[in-house]
C-alpha cells in the first residue's frame, strides 16, 4: 500500500479543465515587409468548450476544444508600381495654342493602399487531443541526451519569456500529459474571406485612380485591377489558400498555436512537479536553541519521495507515492 | 471500487508514511526533540539515547539539542544547578486496525481511532559524595555570611579562608546568571575549577560524570474530526484526544496526576497547533495552477465531503490509513 494516495474524479478533472480553459487567453501582433506588399496581423483569442474524458487506457482525451478569436485582423499594404499618363504637348500651328495633356501619376505612395479587415467572425479552430499521463523522474545529475534535445531546446528558447517556468534546480518528480495525437485545424480561411480580401483591395485600388480618361488609360495599361492584385501578391490559385499560407507559414502562427497547446499539455512541460526531496519544514533562524540567544540557522527538513506514479482509468486519476527512507 | 466513488477528491496517508516523516523530522531537526544543559555539547555520550542526526545537520553545525538552564538546587545561598537532559526518542502513530499493542488501561483500539506512542527519556545528574562534600563548606560559609540560618542571627567574624580550598578542586565551576552564560564555554561545567573566597557570580553547575536516566512510554488514543476555527471560513481537521496512559509509573495517584497534566497539555497546548485545513491535505488546484504561472479567474476551493451524507466518515481512520474525502467547488472571483 502506498504511503500517499491522491485521487481526482473525472468530474473534478472536468471542473478543473473548465477553469483552465477559461483562464487561457492570448494576444499577439506582428508585421512584415515583403517588398511589393506588406502584411501584418493582430490576433487575440481565448479557448472555449472542450469535453474531457478519462479513458481506461491511461489516457486523457480532450475533444473539440475551440480556439475562439476575439480579433483576427489582417493588414495588407500594396506598393503598386507608379503609373503616369499624360504630360505631353501637341504643337499646333500659330495662332492655335499648343494642346498639353496634364500629367497624372497614380500609385505613387508606399504603400499605395492599406486595408485592415478583421476576420474574427469567420475563422475558428478546433483542437482534439489524446495524451497519456505519466510520471517521470528528473535527475539533475543525469546529462541531457546526446544529439538534439527538444525539451532543452524549448527551454532555451522560451527561458525567461514567462511562457515556461524556469528549469528545475533540484531533482523532481514530474507528471506529464504526453500528447499521443493532437489534431489542430489550420488557418483554413473560407472562400468568403478570400472574396472579402479581394473586394476590399479592388475597392481600395479603384478609389485612388482618378476617373475619366485617366482611369481608362490606367486600366488599359494594367489590364484590370484584379489581375494587378494577383500579380503583385503572387497569388497562384485561390486567395483564401494564399491567405492560409501567409498565416501558417510566413507568420508561423500555426507554430504559435501548437506552442500554446504544448505549453499546456506538452511533452516537455510537466503539468505538476514536486521536488525530491520535498521540503516539509523550511530553513529557520532560531534564537531559542542556544541559551545565549545567538541566532542559529536550522537546516530545512526534507523528505525523500519515492516511486511516484500516476494512473488514469475511466473514473479517476490517481497519484501514488512513498516516503523514502 | 474507485477511490472517488462518493467524492471529487480523495487523499490518504498510510501510517508507515507518517512514521517515516516523523523519523526524518527527528533526524533533521533534532533540537525539537532533545533538550539538555550546555554541558552535553562536550559530553554527548551522557545522553540517555544517542542522537541520530542527518548529515545535513552536522554539516551545517546545527545544535543537536535545545539548550536548557541547569536544574536549580533550591535553598542554596547562591545559584547552584545540575545538568539534565530530556529526549523524545520515539514516536509512532498507528491507525486502525491496531498494530501497536496498547496498555490494558486503554483497551483495544476502536474503529476510526488512532494511537500515538511516544517514548521519552530523561536524565538528571546525581552529584557524587565527593562533589557534595567539596561544595558544602562554601554553602555553609555563604549562609553564615548572609545570615540565613534557621537558628537566627549569629554574631561571629567571618573566617575560613582555608575552608574548602583543598576540597574544591573537584567541584564544578561558575556559570552565569540565567540566560547570561556569556563568556562561559558550554563544556566548562565538566572542567574542574577552584572556587575562591568570593561568592560565585553565576550559577555553579556541578560537574557531571554520570547521568541517571529513566524512560517512559506514553500512549494516547485519539480521533480526527472536522470543525470550525474562529476567524477562518474553511473547515479544519482537528485532532481530539480520547485517552492517555503512562506505562509503569507509580504510585497510582502520581500516575493519574501526571496523565491528567499530559492530557491537558495535549488538549490545550499541542493539538490545537496541529489542526490542518483540508486543502493542505489533498490538492490545491488554484495553487498548482499558480505555480505553473497560470492565474485563473475562478476561485477553486476544497471542502470536506459531507459525512455521513456522501461518505460514512470524513476523515476516515481505517486500513492503517487516514483518508480524507473532498468536494471541489468552483466559484467566481478568483485570482
Amino acid at each position: 500500500m502506498s504511503h500517499l494516495t491522491v485521487a481526482v474524479s473525472e468530474a473534478a478533472v472536468r471542473k478543473s479543465v473548465e477553469v483552465l480553459v477559461e483562464a487561457v487567453k492570448w494576444e499577439k501582433q506582428d508585421s512584415k515587409d515583403f517588398g511589393r506588399f506588406s502584411a501584418g496581423y493582430h490576433v487575440k483569442g481565448h479557448l472555449e468548450g472542450g469535453a474531457v474524458d478519462l479513458r481506461a487506457d491511461n489516457t486523457i482525451e480532450i475533444k473539440e476544444l475551440d480556439i475562439k478569436w476575439d480579433k483576427l485582423q489582417v493588414t495588407l499594404g500594396l506598393d503598386i508600381p507608379e503609373i503616369c499618363v499624360g504630360g505631353g504637348c501637341i504643337n499646333l500651328p500659330w495662332p492655335l495654342p499648343d494642346i498639353c495633356l496634364p500629367r497624372v501619376c497614380v500609385f505613387s505612395g508606399d504603400p499605395d493602399i492599406s486595408i485592415s479587415p478583421d476576420f474574427a467572425a469567420f475563422v475558428a479552430q478546433e483542437i482534439s487531443f489524446i495524451g497519456s499521463v505519466e510520471a517521470r523522474y528528473f535527475d539533475m545529475t543525469v546529462p541531457p541526451p546526446p544529439g538534439f534535445d527538444p525539451c532543452g531546446f524549448l527551454n532555451s528558447v522560451l527561458s525567461g519569456t514567462g511562457v515556461l517556468p524556469d528549469p528545475p534546480t533540484t531533482n523532481q518528480w514530474q507528471i506529464f500529459v504526453d500528447p499521443e495525437t493532437v489534431d489542430i485545424d489550420l488557418f483554413d480561411f473560407a472562400d468568403i474571406v478570400g472574396d472579402l480580401i479581394e473586394d476590399a483591395l479592388t475597392a481600395a485600388v479603384t478609389a485612388i485612380i482618378p476617373g475619366g480618361w485617366v482611369r481608362d488609360l490606367v486600366l488599359a495599361i494594367i489590364g484590370g485591377i484584379a489581375d494587378l492584385i494577383r500579380f503583385i501578391l503572387d497569388i497562384p490559385d485561390e486567395i483564401d489558400e494564399w491567405l492560409s499560407d501567409l498565416f501558417n507559414v510566413s507568420f508561423g502562427l500555426l507554430d504559435f498555436l501548437v506552442q500554446i497547446v504544448l505549453e499546456l499539455f506538452g511533452n516537455c512541460v510537466p503539468i505538476y512537479a514536486i521536488d525530491d526531496p520535498f521540503e516539509v519544514l523550511p530553513a529557520k533562524v532560531s534564537n531559542d536553541v542556544l541559551l545565549s540567544g545567538a541566532p542559529v540557522t536550522l537546516v530545512p527538513v526534507k523528505v525523500p519521495i519515492a516511486d511516484l506514479s500516476v494512473m488514469v482509468d475511466d473514473t479517476e486519476l490517481v497519484v501514488r507515492a512513498d516516503v523514502g527512507a | 471500487m474507485a477511490f472517488t466513488d462518493h467524492s471529487d477528491l480523495f487523499g490518504s496517508v498510510h501510517e508507515d508514511g507518517v512514521n517515516l516523516v516523523v523519523r526524518h523530522l527527528m533526524r533533521q531537526r533534532p533540537s525539537l526533540f532533545n533538550y539538555a544543559t550546555p554541558a552535553f555539547h562536550a559530553r554527548p555520550d551522557l545522553f540517555c539515547q544517542p542522537i541520530e542526526a542527518a548529515k545535513s545537520v552536522k554539516d551545517a553545525g546545527n545544535p543537536l539539542f535545545t539548550e536548557q538552564e541547569p536544574l536549580p538546587i533550591f535553598g542554596t545561598p547562591f545559584p547552584v544547578g545540575i545538568n539534565f537532559c530530556l529526549q523524545l526518542v520515539d514516536a509512532r502513530i498507528d491507525f486502525h486496525p491496531q498494530d501497536v499493542p496498547l496498555p490494558p488501561e486503554l483497551g483495544e483500539l476502536p474503529p476510526q481511532r488512532f494511537s500515538l506512542m511516544a517514548a521519552a527519556c530523561a536524565g538528571i545528574d546525581c552529584p557524587s559524595e565527593e562533589v557534595i562534600a567539596g561544595l558544602l563548606p562554601w554553602i555553609e560559609r555563604e549562609l553564615l555570611a548572609q545570615q540565613k540560618l534557621a537558628v537566627g542571627k549569629v554574631e561571629e567574624s567571618r573566617g575560613g579562608k582555608d575552608v574548602g580550598r583543598s576540597q574544591t578542586g573537584a567541584l564544578g565551576v561558575t556559570g552565569a546568571p540565567p540566560r547570561r552564560l556569556v563568556g562561559v564555554r558550554p563544556d566548562v561545567a565538566l572542567q574542574p575549577a577552584v572556587l575562591d573566597e568570593r561568592p560565585p557570580r553565576g550559577t555553579v553547575v556541578l560537574p557531571t560524570r554520570r547521568i541517571e536516566c529513566f524512560c517512559l512510554e506514553v500512549y494516547t488514543v485519539g480521533h480526527f474530526e472536522w470543525g470550525a476555527v474562529p476567524g477562518s471560513e474553511q473547515a479544519w481537521l482537528k485532532t481530539k484526544l480520547d485517552g492517555v496512559e503512562i506505562v509503569d509509573l507509580g504510585p497510582e495517584r502520581l500516575e493519574a496526576s501526571i496523565e491528567c497534566y499530559v492530557a491537558t497539555v495535549l488538549r490545550l497546548g499541542i493539538l490545537p497547533q496541529v489542526m490542518v485545513p483540508l486543502e493542505k491535505l489533498v490538492l490545491d488546484i488554484t495553487k498548482v495552477l499558480a505555480e505553473q504561472g497560470l492565474q485563473v479567474g475562478k476561485q477553486v476551493t476544497l471542502g470536506p465531503s459531507p459525512a455521513p451524507g456522501d461518505v460514512p466518515n470524513n476523515p476516515a481512520v481505517e486500513d492503517d490509513m487516514i483518508k480524507a474525502f473532498g468536494k471541489l467547488t468552483v466559484t467566481d472571483g478568483g485570482a
